[in-house]
């Protein structure tokens, strides 16, 4: 199990170089079932990371470029008649696979944002009056870039809030590109990428997840740091108890990859700005979309041991 | 203010009425049932308006309700002025408050009343039975005030809990309180129910009352002895003196009764009391009768208030007994008493009145023994000894006809107190002697070694008195002659066999309950001495033990030490509480540690996890690397995968560096 992973995390690093902890995170995030939001400028390795995600853990794996023009039936998929058998018949969208990119997010019009969101909530989807479910295990990782960038559409709070994490990548290090002008090439090293295991071994880590074991100490924790975001003056609002639940279950996952049938106060401290980043802000009109400092600021006011 | 505004909350609803029901509940048996009735329909009513299914009366209804109770009072009550129908109008209002209960303020309001209508209760009862359900009541009223505070407080067992916590911690208070709050005497006084049947000895004796008597095992007088305890042949508890006879029943006759012009000394005695002591000092405790003779030794005298003292050598009390009452009394026995004025004519008279007619064989019988022996204890001798001969003691004598006495006397020759003292009496006045029957109680039985006399209903007796000239009245008890074991044992041991024989169960024949009754006697004895009769004076008598002298400093000192205690008590327990109770140990030993590591030089951020810390001690201070990874691997596992082996190993980490150091 454990060399699983770390197995699972070496070959992807290969692709993306220097980035185990995002790594970790993704992974982190695709264990406790959760959807993944990774925004950053372009170039970083977006795509990359959700492809060699979906090419080491054998899912079923599909892209959608968003654009401004895009409508729902295009992720979602239509009703054609056909003229043999005199009927309609449903032909899937890229909705229906296991890992879906969902490219430039934040380039579609709302929309066809919340039409995808709704599949992210129910992994279901309804066309025509009839209810499809969609593929288990159902992954979406949506990039996004920056908001100040031109020709953005904000994702709002609420569907924000779907997303279990929301993660950026940042500048590789010297090292990685240093590889990278000596002519590593990523899209290789991403076609050599075997799977390592498929969807039901994953789904079968995703119930090991909930196995991992959560002191009441560590429950205390949670709760202190949770209690200190809704009354801490910094912010504006406080993290939701699904924002809390969310924050418990990833760091479960957390805990999980690490090999550990317990949880430390260090997996809730690793995930907690990816998984509360984009649930809170200050309120302060410039600081929009900067949670994750906000969190850690926040972080280092709670005492992990008592109140 | 606000919040007193706020709607009750749903959930609490329930409480209040239950707390409602326990403060009636006592008061249930002493109101009209209407009052029940009115009770449960206006429980009803908010009930259904809390499921939705009516509104909150109008003023129209409620005015209406309003003139019906007022109406049903008056019509219940005759007299408003008196303690039923004032305990009556409390309940009917506390009853009426539930049309209108919307507001947290409405819900403030009637629980409060609530406390004070269960606080009526003790003016009627004041025994260790109803202080315990007193006690159960302020816990559920303060349960409802607890549960008005929302968000799920209504829970049973938080309610309570909180109420009980409440409680316990005004407990200190109340007895402090209870000890030095200065005892005022009642301001005004209230006409209690007169119209209560009263229990016990009666103003007038006819044949059979006696023996009515003897089938109740009922508590009448508890007394208990400051000094030397008369034997128990001398133990008569005068209570009446019956000097009319009118052929079948012995009376007080005309005039007796201070309500009739009787002639009463309250204060000082009237006739003057001998210098020296008295024989014998006691206090008795005397349950309530509804009658104002009080009962005590020949002859005596009580500085209690309220008692006073008439020429027939009784005590008597103002108002007549509605709870139990307690005097002094000191006795000294007739004969200490030295020289008697002679009877005065009248009193002469009084005591040799028979009826015109009936009894003739009696009459000639006594005017034989007259004529044949002038000396007066002479005749007296005779007639015991013809007692003592042929009679049988007995509680179920055949019934009597016209002639009481005679048939009595000459035919049935069975009988109990009664008979044999009325027929005595009426022999000695036939032989013209001043004699009169006096009532009251003879014996008792002693409880917990000693401590106090208790006389029970049972214990009811009639005897004589008869006049000699020169030596005043002397007491002569016909029963005696004929059943010496009544005097002596008691009634239970003359009549064995007839004792208690009516009762449905015969518990009395039972030896382990026999005992316990008269522990639980004794209990309530204690409870009563040490508790309901705790006034001005015993107050005064307990400060004075407990300060040396009664000065405000020193009672104002008295109330401030213990207070400032408990307050210190109160303050370290919070702080205890706050700062380490709530922490499980693997916390607080490793808060151990990080106060030693800070007094080392490194400080724990607080958002800084163990791990991360250990890292940091690791590179600012190699040396104690492997200590420190070490204490953190055994926090980690016993803080967060709940291991309790670590967390012994933890503990033993600890104490083996405190061991080691020494170098910091």
């Amino acid at each position: 199990m454990q060399k699983l992973i770390s197995h699972i995390v070496a070959d992807i690093g290969r692709v993306l170089l220097g980035k185990e902890h995002q790594v970790k995170l993704a992974l982190a995030c695709l264990l406790s079932r959760g959807h993944l939001l990774i925004e950053d400028l372009p170039g970083m390795g977006k795509t990359t990371l959700a492809h060699a995600l979906a090419q080491v853990l054998g899912l079923s794996y599909k892209r959608v470029q968003f654009t401004s023009d895009m409508l729902p039936a295009d992720i979602l998929g239509v009703s054609i008649f056909e003229r043999d058998s005199g009927q309609f018949r449903f032909h899937e969208g890229p909705v229906f696979s296991q890992l879906l990119l969902a490219d430039e997010i934040n380039r579609s019009s709302p929309k066809t944002q919340s039409a995808l969101l709704e599949a992210m909530e129910e992994r279901q989807v309804s066309v025509d009056g009839e209810t499809r479910p969609l593929p288990e295990p159902f992954f979406v990782i949506a990039t996004q870039n920056p908001l100040h960038q031109s020709g953005t559409f904000a994702l709002p709070e609420s569907q924000l809030d779907r997303f279990l994490m929301r993660i950026g990548l940042g500048y590789p290090t010297r090292e990685a590109e240093r590889a990278l002008f000596n002519g590593v090439d990523p899209r290789a090293q991403l076609r050599q990428l075997q799977p390592r295991i498929d969807g039901a071994t994953l789904q079968k880590m995703q119930r090991l997840v909930g196995q991992v074991k959560a002191s009441e100490s560590l429950l205390d924790y949670v709760e202190r740091l949770v209690q200190h975001t809704r009354q801490s003056p910094e912010c504006a609002v406080g993290l939701s108890p699904r924002g809390a639940l969310a924050l418990l279950h990833a760091a479960r996952a957390w805990a999980l990859i690490h090999g550990r049938g317990h949880l430390l106060p260090e997996d809730v401290q690793a995930v907690l700005p990816a998984v509360a980043g984009h649930r809170l802000h200050s309120g302060s009109q410039g600081d929009w979309g900067d949670g994750t400092h906000l969190v850690e600021r926040l972080m280092h006011q709670v005492d992990i041991i008592a109140a | 203010m606000s919040q007193s505004r706020e709607m009750l909350p749903r959930e609490s609803l329930l409480w209040i009425f239950a707390a409602q029901f326990a403060a009636l509940l006592p008061q249930f048996a002493l109101l009209p049932l209407w009052i029940v009735c009115a009770w449960a329909f206006a429980v009803y009513w908010r009930l259904e308006v809390y499921r939705g299914r009516r509104d909150l009366p109008g003023r129209t209804i409620k005015l209406l309700a309003v003139a019906l109770a007022v109406g049903g009072l008056a019509l219940s009550y005759r007299r408003w002025f008196a303690l039923e129908p004032m305990v009556a109008l409390l309940a009917v209002s506390f009853t009426l408050k539930n049309l209108e209960l919307v507001s947290r303020r409405d819900a403030f309001l009637s629980l409060l009343l609530a406390y004070f209508v269960a606080a009526t209760l003790f003016v009627f009862e004041q025994t260790i039975p109803h202080a315990f359900y007193g006690a159960v009541c302020v816990v559920l009223i303060t349960a409802a005030l607890a549960a008005q505070q929302g968000s799920s407080s209504a829970r049973p067992r938080r309610a309570l809990g909180l109420s009980l916590r409440l409680l316990a911690q005004a407990v200190p208070l109340m007895l402090l309180l209870f000890i030095v709050m200065p005892r005022l005497g009642p301001l005004w006084a209230v006409p209690q129910n007169t119209d209560g049947a009263s229990t016990g000895i009666s103003d007038s004796m006819s044949p059979g009352d006696f023996a009515q008597l003897s089938k109740s095992d009922k508590p009448a007088l508890r007394i208990a002895f400051d000094g030397p305890v008369p034997p128990p042949e001398q133990r008569y508890w005068r209570g009446l003196v019956y000097s009319d006879f009118d052929g079948r029943r012995w009376s007080q006759g005309f005039g007796v009764d201070p309500r009739e012009g009787g002639r009463v000394s309250w204060g000082p005695p009237q006739q003057p009391l001998p210098a020296v002591g008295p024989r014998y000092r006691y206090r008795v405790i005397q349950e309530p009768t509804h009658n104002r003779w009080l009962f005590a030794m020949a002859r005596p005298h009580s500085d209690t208030d309220g008692v006073g003292e008439t020429p027939d050598d009784r005590l008597l009390k103002k108002a007549p007994v509605y709870n139990r009452f307690a005097y002094e009394v000191r006795t000294w026995p007739r004969e200490t008493l030295g020289a008697v004025p002679d009877l005065s004519d009248f009193e002469r008279s009084r005591n040799l009145q028979l009826p015109g007619g009936g009894n003739p064989r009696t009459r000639a019988w006594a005017q034989e023994l007259r004529a044949k022996n002038p000396d007066t204890e002479e005749i007296s001798r005779r007639i015991l000894q013809f007692y003592n001969r042929r009679f049988v003691y007995t509680l179920k004598p055949p019934a009597l006809g016209a002639d009481s006495v005679d048939e009595f006397l000459f035919e049935s020759q069975q009988g109990f107190c009664e008979h044999f003292a009325g027929s005595y009496v009426f022999a000695m006045r036939a032989a013209g002697v001043p004699a009169r029957v006096v009532a009251g109680y003879q014996g008792g039985e002693w409880v917990a070694q000693e401590e106090y006399l208790l006389v029970r209903e049972y214990d009811a007796h009639a005897w004589a008195e008869i006049w000699i000239p020169g030596r005043g009245w002397r007491r002569v008890d016909p029963t005696a002659a004929v059943s010496p074991e009544r005097i002596r044992d008691g009634l239970r041991s003359a009549a064995a066999e007839e004792f208690m024989q009516d009762s449905l169960f015969p518990l009395h024949r039972i030896s382990v309950l026999n005992r316990l009754r008269l522990q639980w006697d004794m209990i309530n004895y204690r409870w009563y001495q040490s508790v309901v009769s705790f006034d001005s004076d015993r107050q005064r008598g307990l400060l004075q033990r407990i300060l040396g002298e009664v000065s405000p400093l020193r009672i104002a000192l008295f109330i401030a030490v213990p207070l400032g205690a408990a307050l210190l008590c109160v303050l370290s327990w919070l702080w205890w509480s706050g700062c380490s109770r709530r922490l499980p140990p693997a916390s607080r030993l490793y808060r151990k540690f990080c106060r030693r590591m800070a007094r080392a030089g490194i400080e724990r951020r607080p958002g800084e996890a163990p791990r991360d810390f250990a890292r940091r001690v690791r590179a600012e201070k190699p040396h104690l690397g492997p200590m420190v990874e070490r204490i953190t691997a055994a926090f980690e596992k016993a803080a967060y995968c709940e291991d309790q082996e670590a967390e012994k190993q933890l503990r033993r980490l600890l104490r083996q560096w405190r061991v080691a150091d020494g170098w910091w």
